[in-house]
């Protein structure tokens, strides 16, 4: 399996407050990593630092073998939701996807209509986002993260709002991508979702990572 | 950001049609106490061609954009899909748009007030004649200068203040979102503010006070002070009509232009270190 995320030697500072403490770990193809820890513990700041949105302040994160920050802003073929996702209100959530797919042309109309069925929505919907309930937004953050296929996503508390229904379907969806060579960063507070989604489980402490468990190693596969 | 229904975005457009009526009031009482019409945009002309109205209305701006670059909820989805370099450019854009949207609506405010007494023709009024060269424009610190009224007509006239509040307006909020990227909203403001205020501080009468020039040394401070205050860039009056070494206007539009692609090229170079925060802002 290759290596489609690399952090190496990562350090993030805010003044004099350090974030992420020299963390390295190799993320492979066809994972699917948990990041757990406290609130503060680093979690978001990592996610962040791997989409490009912050730059670390020494090391160094490949992604695709491309050094975001240097090579890419931003990495290529990767979904993202990170914090509660957010959409222009006024508009329907099928029109506030069409525009994120129109940035890269990548997808036509049926394919957005049918990453929001996915999720559990109706593209037909004619309600505008601000009417959505939490749940709903987080459901069309899941959709736009999904509906460009892309090899990458990174969730960083996918199911907040979300009910045990909700939360049952999008664990049935992520599941259904196992296999297929994608590679998933999720990080939640529920145990649950852990357990259920994720093969290798990492924990963020004080702005260090450590591996607390991997099945593939215990399946055989490591 | 969001206009419909944003208060912040109201009040600075109501703050700026009071700030009209406050400005051009004189002018219009004037002509009202002469019992005599007005070109159109003549309040406009006289109003905008004073460096502390041009302050004044700028400042508003800095309320307006305080918060550039502006970044909401939805924003990394569309990060992810774009470049750094442009979606600072599409930040820009957005910027320019909305600061000539403000300068239009304040163009339309000056017009609307003085509308009642007023004529569109391209002529210079009674009123302007009798503020110019009478004193009365003076007396009344309407900068109704009579060079300005015997180099250019009405329309001209407006354009061209109207063009040099727009050139001052946009550099003033691009040195903002410059600051704003490269270090912190806060350094944005501190630095909007630092500008205005070199502007405001660096005026011929000033100078003269405080150097206790003699009325000669005093021409040639109010020559320095037209290049070197971007403030007085943007006063009519306080250009080269072929009477002195005063900036021309093209020297002024040529300025601004250079002044405004340093700060966008150095905009868009800060942007490869910025570091997103995406609040919970939606529907800002």
């Amino acid at each position: 399996m290759r290596d489609v995320i690399r952090v190496i030697d990562v350090c993030k500072r805010f003044g004099d407050d350090e974030v992420l403490k020299h963390i390295s770990f190799d993320f492979e193809e066809g994972g699917i990593y948990g990041i757990v820890g406290n609130n503060g513990s680093g979690k978001t700041v990592l996610m962040k630092c791997i989409c490009g949105f912050l730059l670390p302040t020494s090391g160094e994160i490949m992604v695709n073998y491309k050094k975001i920050g240097k090579d890419v802003d931003f990495p290529d073929n990767t979904g993202v939701i990170i914090g509660t996702p957010g959409f222009l209100p006024n508009l329907t959530g099928q029109r506030n996807l069409e525009l994120l797919a129109s940035l890269q042309k990548k997808i036509d109309k049926s394919a957005v209509r049918e990453a929001i069925r996915k999720v559990g929505l109706d593209p037909d919907m004619k309600k505008p986002v601000s009417k959505y309930s939490l749940g709903m937004r987080q459901r069309l953050g899941i959709a736009q993260a999904l509906m460009e296929n892309p090899s990458i996503l990174i969730l960083d508390e996918p199911f907040n709002g979300l009910d045990k229904h909700g939360v049952a379907q999008m664990h049935e969806l992520l599941l259904s991508w196992k296999g297929n060579d994608k590679t998933i960063l999720l990080s939640s507070h529920s145990q649950k979702d852990i357990d259920v989604l994720c093969d290798v489980v990492c924990e963020m402490d004080g702005g260090v990572m450590r591996c607390i468990r991997d099945t593939r190693i215990q399946s055989g596969r490591g | 950001m969001r206009w419909r229904g944003n208060a912040r975005i109201i009040t600075v457009f109501l703050l700026d049609f009071i700030l009209c009526y406050l400005l051009t009031d004189k002018a219009v009482q004037f002509a009202a106490s002469h019992e005599t019409t007005m070109q159109i945009f003549e309040a406009f002309i006289w109003t905008f061609g004073d460096s502390n109205a041009i302050l004044l209305t700028s400042l508003l701006l800095m309320i307006l954009f305080a918060d550039m670059p502006f970044i909401t909820t939805a924003t990394p989805f569309y990060l992810l899909r774009t470049t750094r370099r442009l979606w600072v450019m599409g930040q820009m854009v957005y910027t320019a748009i909305a600061t000539m949207v403000f300068m239009m609506f304040t163009l339309l405010a000056t017009v609307l007030l003085t509308m009642q007494n007023a004529f569109s023709g391209n002529r210079w009024s009674r009123t302007a004649a009798a503020l110019a060269y009478s004193g009365e424009g003076k007396n009344l610190n309407l900068p109704s200068a009579v060079k300005a009224i015997e180099m250019s007509r009405p329309w001209q006239s407006m354009m061209a203040v109207f063009g040099l509040v727009l050139l001052y307006a946009l550099v003033m909020v691009f040195v903002m979102l410059f600051f704003n990227i490269w270090k912190s909203q806060t350094m944005g403001i501190a630095a909007v503010v630092i500008f205005s205020g070199y502007g405001a501080l660096l005026n011929p009468a000033n100078i003269q006070k405080v150097f206790n020039l003699p009325d000669q040394l005093a021409y040639k401070a109010r020559v320095w002070v037209g290049w070197l205050s971007p403030l007085n860039h943007a006063t009519y009056y306080m250009h080269n009509f072929g009477y002195d070494k005063l900036p021309t206007l093209k020297q002024t539009a040529l300025l601004g232009i250079l002044l405004l692609i340093l700060l966008l090229s150095g905009t868009v170079l800060a942007m490869r270190q910025y570091a997103f925060s995406f609040g919970g802002t939606e529907g800002k």
